[in-house]
C-alpha cells in the first residue's frame, strides 16, 4: 500500500502520470529522444520559479520553504511541454518554459492566475517564434488505450480531479465531430474513432484543461465553459484546419473565468466529498488551490 | 582503422511494384486493374498547393480514368502535364541509401582501394497505346469544367449525391469499384470535386511517346491532404505511397497517424550490397509492422534550397537543380511564381524567401490501418534526415602483427554485431542469408571471421527482442516507487 499521505495530494499522481506518458513516447514510441530538450524545459522552469519566489513570494514563509512547495507544480508544467511541444531551437525552449512560469505570478486575478502555465508557453513559443510545433500525430491511435487506463486511473485515485470538465469538453467536441463525420458526411465508424482516439486529445481532457486553477468555480459556469472549448475547438479543428486547436481555444478561454466566477457566485469549490471534511484535507484543497496543477 | 570512403548504392524501391497515383481507376475493361504505388509531389505553403500525380497504368490508354477529389474547381491554367522524369530524379535523390567503408590493415596502413557502385535505378514506364472517349455530362451530375491538357482530357464534376455520380460514370460506360459509392459519399458533402482524367488518343498519338506523363494541378485550399481513402476502393491489400514534399519552413509531417523514421545508419553485414533492395524491403515491412501499420515512415529530410550547398552527404543521385524544383512546381523561385498560376486566389502575400526544404515520406496503407485520408503539416522542423546504411569491407593482407591479430578478434565481433542488426532490422532468420553469404565470395580469406563460417554459429542465439512494453513497465514501476519512496521519507 502506498502511503495515506501519498493520495492527499493530487499533483503527485498527476507527475507519476505525465512521466509515464513521456516514457511510453520515448520507448514504446520511439520519440526522438531529446533529452537535451525536456532538460531545458525542467531546468527554466525550476530556476524562473525560483527567481519568482524570490523576489516577489510571501515573505512570511522562508524562501527555499515556499519554494520546495511550488516544485510539484513547475514539475507538472514542465512535463506538460515535454509531451506537447516540439522545438529545435533552444531559445524557443527557454521562452516557453519562462513564459509557462512567470505567467503563474504576473497574469493574476482575485488571486488566482489567468492561464494554464503550460498551455500558454506552449502557444507563446509557437505563435511568437515560429521554431516550435505541436505534433498532433506523435501519439498514434494504438496509445488510446494506455491512455484511456491511465487516465481514468487518474481520475478514480485523486476523485479531486475534476472530472466533469473533461467529461463536458469530450462530449461537446467528440459529439459534435460525431455529427458531422458520421451523420452528415457518413463516413463509416472507424473514421471517428480515428479522430476522437488520438492521445494529444487525451492528454488535453484529462491533465491540462482540468487545471483546477484555471477553471471556474462553480460547477454550472465551468461545464458550460468546457462545452464552449469544445465547441470552439471543433470548429477550428474541422473548418479552419487548425492543429491543436483545443490548446489556443483554452488559452483564448481563460481569461473568460474572472467573468465567470463573478456571474456564477455560490460556494467557491464544490467538488467536496459528501462528508466534512477533516482538517488535513481542508489544508490539502488549499495547497491544491494554491498551487497550479499543470 | 576504418578509411572513409563515400560510395554508395542507390535503391530502386521496393520489390514488385506498380507506380500510379492513389485516385482509383474506373476500367471500362473487366480486367482487374490494380494501383499498388503511388508517387506524389506536394508543394505546399501557407494556403498555397501544387499536387503532382503520377502514374504508371499498365495496360490500354482507352481503359484508363482517374478519379481524383480537389476542393476546387480548378482552372485550365493551374492544369499542367510535367515531364516524367523529375520523379525519376527525386527517387534517386533521395532513396535509401547504401554506404561502404574499407578497413585498413593495421599490419599495412596504406592500401586501400575506391570502387564504385550505383545499383540499377531504372523504372520502366511502358504503355501501350490506345484508344479514349469523352463523354457529355448527363442527368445529376453537373460538368463544373471541361479542358484538354496534354494528352489527358479532363473532366471536373460536382454531384449531389454519390448514386448521381456512380449513375452517370455507368451510364457512361465505366466500371465502378464496388466500395466506391460508400466512399464517395463523405467527398460529396465535404462539397468536393471530382477530377476526372482520361487520355486523349489524338494527342497522344502526336507525342510520339509511350508513357502518360504526370498531372500537375495548383490551388489553393487550406487543405493539406491527400485523398488516399478513393484509392482503397479497388485496391487489394496494401498501397505504397512516396510523398516528395517541397516547403519554404521545414519537414511535413503527418497529423493523423504516427510519424517514424525508418531505422537508419546501421551496420550491416557485406553481403547484403548484393542484395540491397530486398533487403530495405523486408526492413521497412518489418518496422511498418512493429510499428503497428498505422504510420507514416520518414525516409528522407533535407534542405535542398538552390544556394545551400551541401544537398546530401552521401548523394545517391544528383541533388534536384533549381529547374527540377520548378517542374515539381516549386513556384517560389527564380523565373517562376504563383502568379503563372492564374485565376487563382492571390490574396496571400509573398514573402520572398526561396529556401526549399524537401521531405519524402513512405506510407503503406490498407483500409483497416487508414480509415482517414492522409493529413498534413508543415512543421520548422529542418533538421536533415536520411535512410543510411553501412557496410566495412575488411582489410587483406597478412595479420601477423599483434594489432592484426587484434584486428581480426575485432572483426570477428564486429561481424557478429552486423548479423545481430540484419535479423534484428529484417525480421528474418539468418538462414535466410546464409546463401546470399555463401555466395558472394568473402572479402577476407582468414576462414574463422568468414560470415559463412558466424552464420551458423549465431543462427540459435539471436533471439527476437521486443523491449518495448517491458520497457515501460520497468520504468513506470520505477517511477512509482522512486515517488513513493521520497513521499515516504517525507521529501515530496
Amino acid at each position: 500500500m502506498l502511503p495515506a499521505r501519498l493520495l492527499k495530494d493530487a499533483r503527485y499522481f498527476q507527475i507519476i502520470f505525465q512521466s509515464i506518458f513521456l516514457t511510453y513516447g520515448i520507448f514504446v514510441l520511439h520519440w526522438k529522444s531529446e533529452t537535451w530538450l525536456y532538460a531545458t524545459y525542467f531546468a527554466t522552469s525550476l530556476i524562473v520559479q525560483f527567481a519568482c519566489e524570490w523576489i516577489g513570494g510571501n515573505k512570511n514563509i522562508p524562501l527555499l520553504e515556499r519554494y520546495r512547495k511550488g516544485i510539484p507544480s513547475v514539475l507538472i508544467s514542465s512535463f506538460g511541454l515535454s509531451l506537447l511541444l516540439k522545438t529545435h531551437e533552444p531559445v524557443a525552449a527557454i521562452l516557453a518554459a519562462t513564459v509557462s512560469i512567470l505567467s503563474k505570478y504576473i497574469l493574476r486575478i482575485n488571486g488566482k492566475h489567468i492561464f494554464n502555465p503550460s498551455a500558454l508557453g506552449i502557444v507563446a513559443a509557437v505563435l511568437l517564434t515560429g521554431n516550435a510545433w505541436i505534433s498532433p500525430g506523435q501519439w498514434g491511435s494504438d496509445a488510446v488505450i494506455v491512455f484511456t487506463v491511465l487516465s481514468l486511473g487518474f481520475t478514480v485515485t485523486t476523485k479531486v480531479q475534476k472530472i466533469d470538465v473533461s467529461l463536458a469538453f469530450l462530449g461537446s467536441f467528440g459529439g459534435l465531430l460525431f455529427t458531422r463525420q458520421i451523420i452528415y458526411l457518413g463516413w463509416p465508424m472507424d473514421h471517428f474513432i480515428q479522430s476522437v482516439s488520438t492521445g494529444s486529445l487525451l492528454l488535453f481532457a484529462f491533465f491540462m484543461i482540468t487545471d483546477p486553477k484555471t477553471t471556474p468555480n462553480h460547477r454550472v459556469a465551468r461545464i458550460l465553459w468546457s462545452i464552449g472549448i469544445g465547441c470552439a475547438a471543433f470548429y477550428l479543428a474541422t473548418f479552419r484546419f487548425i492543429n491543436g486547436a483545443p490548446i489556443y481555444v483554452l488559452v483564448a478561454a481563460q481569461p473568460l473565468i474572472p467573468l465567470l466566477d463573478k456571474l456564477f457566485k455560490a460556494r467557491n469549490f464544490e467538488w467536496t466529498p459528501s462528508t466534512k471534511m477533516t482538517i488535513q484535507e481542508e489544508r490539502f484543497l488549499q495547497t491544491i488551490y494554491s498551487k497550479s496543477v499543470m | 582503422m576504418k578509411q572513409k570512403i563515400l560510395i554508395i548504392g542507390g535503391l530502386t524501391l521496393l520489390s514488385p511494384l506498380l507506380y500510379s497515383f492513389c485516385g482509383f481507376y474506373v476500367s471500362k475493361a473487366d480486367g482487374t486493374l490494380k494501383n499498388k504505388t503511388s508517387q506524389v509531389i506536394l508543394v505546399r505553403d501557407g494556403n498555397r498547393n501544387v499536387i503532382t500525380m503520377y502514374n504508371d497504368f499498365k495496360g490500354d490508354t482507352k481503359d484508363f480514368a482517374m478519379v481524383v477529389p480537389v476542393p476546387v474547381v480548378l482552372q485550365k491554367e493551374n492544369i499542367k502535364v510535367v515531364d516524367p522524369s523529375i520523379f525519376q530524379k527525386l527517387n534517386d535523390y533521395s532513396a535509401p541509401r547504401l554506404v561502404e567503408y574499407w578497413d585498413e590493415n593495421p599490419c599495412n596502413r596504406h592500401m586501400y582501394d575506391e570502387v564504385a557502385t550505383v545499383a540499377d535505378k531504372s523504372l520502366n514506364r511502358m504503355m501501350a497505346p490506345g484508344k479514349a472517349e469523352s463523354r457529355e455530362k448527363e442527368s445529376s451530375v453537373r460538368v463544373e469544367a471541361k479542358y484538354l491538357v496534354g494528352e489527358y482530357d479532363i473532366l471536373i464534376l460536382s454531384a449531389k449525391e454519390s448514386t448521381g455520380l456512380k449513375t452517370w460514370l455507368t451510364e457512361n460506360g465505366y466500371k465502378i469499384p464496388p466500395n466506391a459509392e460508400e466512399v464517395l459519399d463523405p467527398y460529396i458533402r465535404s462539397n468536393l470535386k471530382f477530377f476526372v482524367v482520361k487520355v486523349n488518343e489524338k494527342e497522344k498519338q502526336k507525342l510520339n511517346n509511350n508513357f502518360l506523363r504526370p498531372i500537375q494541378i495548383a490551388f489553393s485550399s487550406p487543405k493539406f491532404m491527400l485523398p488516399i481513402r478513393l484509392g482503397m476502393a479497388n485496391a487489394d491489400g496494401d498501397q505504397d505511397l512516396i510523398v516528395y514534399a517541397f516547403t519554404r519552413k521545414g519537414r511535413i509531417e503527418c497529423t493523423n497517424y504516427r510519424n517514424v523514421d525508418i531505422a537508419s545508419n546501421k551496420n550491416i553485414p557485406l553481403f547484403v550490397q548484393k542484395n540491397f533492395g530486398a533487403f530495405y524491403a523486408n526492413l521497412f515491412t518489418q518496422q511498418w509492422k512493429n510499428e503497428g501499420k498505422n504510420i507514416s515512415l520518414l525516409e528522407y529530410a533535407w534542405n535542398v534550397t538552390p544556394v545551400n550547398q551541401l544537398k546530401c552527404d552521401p548523394c545517391v543521385g544528383n541533388p534536384p537543380a533549381e529547374q527540377d524544383l520548378v517542374q515539381s512546381g516549386v513556384w517560389w523561385l527564380y523565373g517562376k511564381d504563383w502568379n503563372d498560376y492564374s485565376d487563382i486566389d492571390n490574396d496571400e502575400p509573398d514573402n520572398g524567401d526561396r529556401s526549399v526544404y524537401f521531405t519524402r515520406l513512405h506510407v503503406r496503407y490498407n483500409r483497416k490501418s487508414f480509415p482517414q485520408d492522409l493529413m498534413f503539416q508543415v512543421t520548422p522542423n529542418t533538421e536533415n534526415f536520411q535512410a543510411r546504411y553501412i557496410i566495412t569491407h575488411p582489410a587483406s593482407g597478412d595479420f601477423n602483427c599483434a594489432a592484426g591479430k587484434k584486428y581480426l578478434q575485432d572483426l570477428k565481433e564486429r561481424r557478429k554485431k552486423e548479423l545481430q542488426e540484419l535479423t534484428r532490422l529484417t525480421g528474418t532468420d539468418l538462414s535466410n542469408w546464409q546463401e546470399d553469404a555463401m555466395a558472394k565470395n568473402d572479402e577476407t580469406k582468414i576462414e574463422t571471421v568468414q560470415y559463412e563460417t558466424l552464420i551458423p554459429v549465431y543462427k540459435e542465439t539471436f533471439p527476437d527482442r521486443d523491449t518495448g512494453p517491458v520497457g515501460i513497465l520497468f520504468l513506470s514501476g520505477l517511477v512509482l516507487g522512486a515517488a513513493g519512496f521520497l513521499r515516504w521519507k517525507g521529501i515530496i
